[in-house]
């Protein structure tokens, strides 16, 4: 193996016109001419060499130069990873400039990587088992100091390394950016040269390194041009030189990684742009009144600006459920109609669980509904308005109740009509003594008499739970995620190489590929069967199979 | 009424099928295989009769509740032995030639899932129920559907890996034992694996210790591509989940328990990924034991909790 040493234009260092390194296949090691003047100074040398891969010797015509910049401590060579700028003098620039080389060089190691993904599962699990968001009493109380959990882990661990908001805290964050940086690092370092050297077609010129790979064979009676024209028709892009063949298929199995790190990078990205720049606000609104944007939505970070749609005027039209014949909830339908400042009506839509209302970049969804009031009439008088408030009972089965006090209103211990519902189809009332007394429909109209008094139930008003947000990141993140998809499916792809050379009248065939190991050997044999022989003899055309 | 009789037959017969092809699968593996072919023909059509019946069951259950199959635990269950044996089939088909180590993976993975589902610990949710509002999309059949085909496949390739690492343990114990004089360590036998075939006739001392070698190859082989295609089905699920949540709940990640034990998951899986370029064989292995963990967690742990927005899939047990 021998190199050609060019020098560059360095002034203050005197470099002989001439070496010859030997740089043998994973190491290099080289003896510069013993020069003691540049000893101790970083050797700013540009080399161009061959450099064998593992894909065999490079045909004269293609020569690749690396250039490699010499430190005077031994270098340490990678195949693909040489990578360098020819530096100009002066010791501290230098030293400034090599430090970005030598930071790529630490991130992209790949244990490094593995470790931060351990680490990131690791606080993610963590981030379950220990309870979000609570008191710092609920964390005293759980994890005491007296007691620690496997003897060390108490309040303080959780409170200071900031593990009661894990996912937005310090240490979880600080996490994700140096594995974005890695995989930016790697990216930039390993993959891209990847491709080049993936996308170069090489020849093997013995038969010796056919023979060495992975999977190999040799075909007695045949012809290297007949075995491409069978490639060919698998669909391999086959090359053909004088007596040697490559063959390739699937070079995208190659290029899909390099695709799954951008997407993913990108969807790093669009997270960090939405937890900067979204606003976001819930609101429970009674039928019929109206609230204004702005006055829900709340920044999230520090690059929310608020936009002209802000101003919307949201009027709720008419708030109603679907039921099932079982009487559970299907779902729940608000109407609204989107005024701007001068009172126009820009737009309406009637929104449901799975269908939210999209304008000016503002979503709303439908999330949630309450019960606001009831309205009946007592004793013929009214419409009244009774504010329905909410009871807590275990699970998400709502229940509401309103009073109705009879009789002496001043005495302490008042007594009246309770009236209790589960969802807007239906109320029960209870008598004086908490007695039941008789269900209504709304939309019945019947009276029910209670004590003495006659209760209409004319109307349920419901007030719709909605959630405003604005999220300038959903484009890039939505983006990420296709590409994240397309590309994971497309690395499924196994790139195989096949290189043939013919030798005499035989045919060595060698192959190797990166992912389907198990079944390339039959897909081998089975192209290899169908290689005609070439029997020597005019008379007869071939039988069809070869044995290798 | 026609339906749910036809459905509960449809269980119980995919349930006994599978039940008496693990006994032939036993039979054969100790009776030393290669004489009993006809039994093992018939093992395989075992799973293709109970490939048939689980979708069978799906479908029924499909119409008579007029949602797609997946809405709580137990559906969910039926469709992660469907899937087992869905996997099952698609590698039989394509490797009719050889004999498949896969399906001593595949059969009773099914079985137990569906064991457990149609055991008596879920009874009462047996009968289809309605959907609740937030579950009634379109995003419910592609989101689902992907992550438990996902498990699926995932399962059955980190189970391969295991049964790598068992063999490839037993192996070490057993030569190291035997035969002082060559001393093997694993690192010789992953240095070798990378060199030429011509090597390993050269080196291995019986006929045993080749074809065990061959066969944690193959283990290996399979178990990487397999993940792989779990892997595939993984990202897709998660992914459609976050959009449809973007839709429903107007937000693509919350930190749910759910979601994050599968981004976990996906996690393992990427590692696992990333340990097989350079070395090939246990360390990959173990990577994969691991996942097999996290993935029963993720499935079924969560669910335990019942806290969260994924809370459709939990039980209690009493």
């Amino acid at each position: 193996m021998e190199t050609l040493l060019n020098p560059s234009k360095t002034p203050n260092l005197f470099i002989p016109k001439t070496h010859l390194f030997k740089l043998s296949f994973l190491h290099s090691n080289f003896n510069p001419q013993p020069h003691s003047s540049f000893n101790r100074r970083p050797l700013s040398i540009t080399i161009t060499c061959k450099v064998k891969t593992s894909q065999g010797r490079k045909n004269d015509g293609k020569n690749i130069s690396k250039k490699i910049v010499l430190t005077d401590s031994a270098p340490e060579l990678s195949n693909e990873e040489i990578k360098a700028k020819p530096k100009g003098g002066g010791k501290a620039w230098g030293v400034i400039k090599k430090f970005p080389k030598r930071v790529l060089a630490i991130l992209s190691n790949l244990p490094l990587a593995i470790g931060e993904m351990f680490t990131v599962a690791g606080l993610m699990a963590l981030g379950t088992a220990i309870d979000q968001g609570e008191s710092p009493e609920y964390y005293f109380q759980k994890y005491p100091e007296e007691n620690p959990i496997f003897g060390f882990f108490t309040w303080r661990w959780v409170l200071t390394l900031g593990f009661d908001h894990m996912f937005s805290s310090p240490v979880f964050l600080g996490t994700l950016i140096l594995l974005g940086t890695s995989l930016m690092a790697c990216t930039y370092t390993t993959q891209i040269p990847l491709v080049k050297v993936a996308r170069r077609w090489s020849f093997l010129q013995s038969a010796d390194s056919i023979r060495k790979q992975e999977f190999s064979d040799t075909l007695p009676q045949a012809s290297v041009s007949d075995l491409g024209v069978i490639l060919m028709g698998a669909e391999y892009e086959v090359f053909l030189k004088g007596p040697s063949l490559y063959a390739f298929k699937g070079l995208a199995g190659r290029f899909a990684p390099i695709g799954v790190h951008l997407a993913m990078l990108l969807i790093m990205a669009g997270g960090t742009l939405s937890a900067t720049g979204s606003f976001r606000g819930s609101v429970t609104v009674p039928q019929g009144l109206n609230f204004v944007m702005g006055d829900v939505l709340g920044p999230t970070g520090f690059l929310s600006t608020p936009t002209e749609a802000f101003n919307t005027e949201v009027h709720v039209n008419k708030f109603y459920m679907d039921y099932y014949d079982s009487g559970e909830v299907s779902q729940f339908h608000t109407d609204l109609s989107l005024f701007d400042m001068n009172g126009k009506e820009v737009m309406r839509k009637t929104l449901s669980v799975n269908d939210p209302l999209r304008y000016g970049g503002i979503t709303i969804y439908q999330t949630d509904w309450s019960f606001s009031a009831l309205q009946i009439l007592k004793d013929g008088e009214g419409p009244f308005n009774l504010a329905m408030a909410p009871l807590t009972i275990n699970g998400d089965k709502k229940l509401f109740g309103t009073f109705l006090p009879v009789g002496d209103t001043d005495s302490s211990n008042v007594k009246g009509i309770s009236m209790l519902a589960r969802d807007l189809q239906s109320i029960v009332l209870y008598d004086k003594q908490g007695k039941f007394a008789g269900v209504r429909r709304p939309n019945s109209k019947l009276p029910i008499e209670i004590d003495g008094t006659k209760i209409v139930i004319v109307d349920a008003i419901g007030s719709s739970g909605l959630d405003l947000k604005t999220d300038p990141g959903v484009p890039a993140v939505y983006a990420g995620f296709g590409a994240l998809m397309l590309t994971t499916c497309i690395s499924y792809l196994s790139h195989a190489q096949i290189w043939a050379l013919q030798d005499g009248t035989t045919v060595i065939v060698g192959g190797k590929t990166n992912r389907a190991k198990a079944e390339f050997p039959d897909e081998m044999n089975r192209l290899l069967d169908q290689v005609p022989e070439i029997v020597e003899s005019s008379i007869s055309k071939k039988p069809d199979n070869i044995g290798g | 009424m026609i339906f749910s009789t036809l459905e509960h037959i449809l269980t119980h017969i995919s349930f006994s099928v599978v039940s008496i092809v693990i006994t032939i699968h036993f039979l054969t593996l100790f009776l030393l295989v290669d004489e009993v072919v006809g039994l093992y023909d018939s093992s395989e059509k075992g799973m293709i009769v109970t490939f048939f019946c689980i979708t069978g069951l799906l479908v029924t259950r499909w119409i008579y509740s007029g949602h797609f199959p997946l809405s709580d635990l137990y559906e969910s269950l039926i469709f992660l032995s469907w899937g087992f044996s869905l996997i099952h089939m698609v590698s039989y088909l394509k490797f009719k030639k050889r004999k498949n180590n896969l399906s001593a993976i595949t059969a009773p993975s099914a079985i137990f899932t569906q064991g457990f589902a149609t055991s008596g610990l879920l009874t009462k949710m047996h009968q289809s129920a309605i959907l609740a509002p937030a579950l009634q999309s379109q995003w419910l059949m592609m989101h689902v559907s992907m992550m438990v085909l996902g498990y699926a496949a995932l399962l059955c390739g980190s189970l391969l890996s295991v049964a790598l690492l068992v063999i490839t343990f037993r192996k070490a114990i057993k030569i190291i034992g035997e035969n002082n004089n060559f001393s093997f360590s694993f690192g010789k036998i992953q240095y070798m694996n990378e060199r030429s075939n011509v090597l390993l006739n050269t080196y291995f001392l019986s006929s045993k210790n080749y074809y065990r070698y061959q066969l944690t190859q193959q283990l290996d082989r399979w178990s990487y591509r397999i993940i792989s295609l779990g892997f595939i089905f993984l990202t897709i699920g998660i992914l459609s989940g976050a959009v449809w949540a973007n839709e429903a709940w107007g937000s693509y990640w919350n930190w749910d328990p759910k979601e994050t034990w599968a981004f976990i998951t996906w996690t393992v899986f990427a590692i696992y990924f990333h340990t097989r370029t350079n070395l090939e064989g246990v360390n990959s292995a173990l990577v994969a034991s691991m996942g097999f963990l996290i993935i029963w967690i993720c499935y079924f742990g969560v669910n335990l909790l019942g806290i969260g927005l994924h809370s459709y899939g939990s039980f209690t047990l009493n």
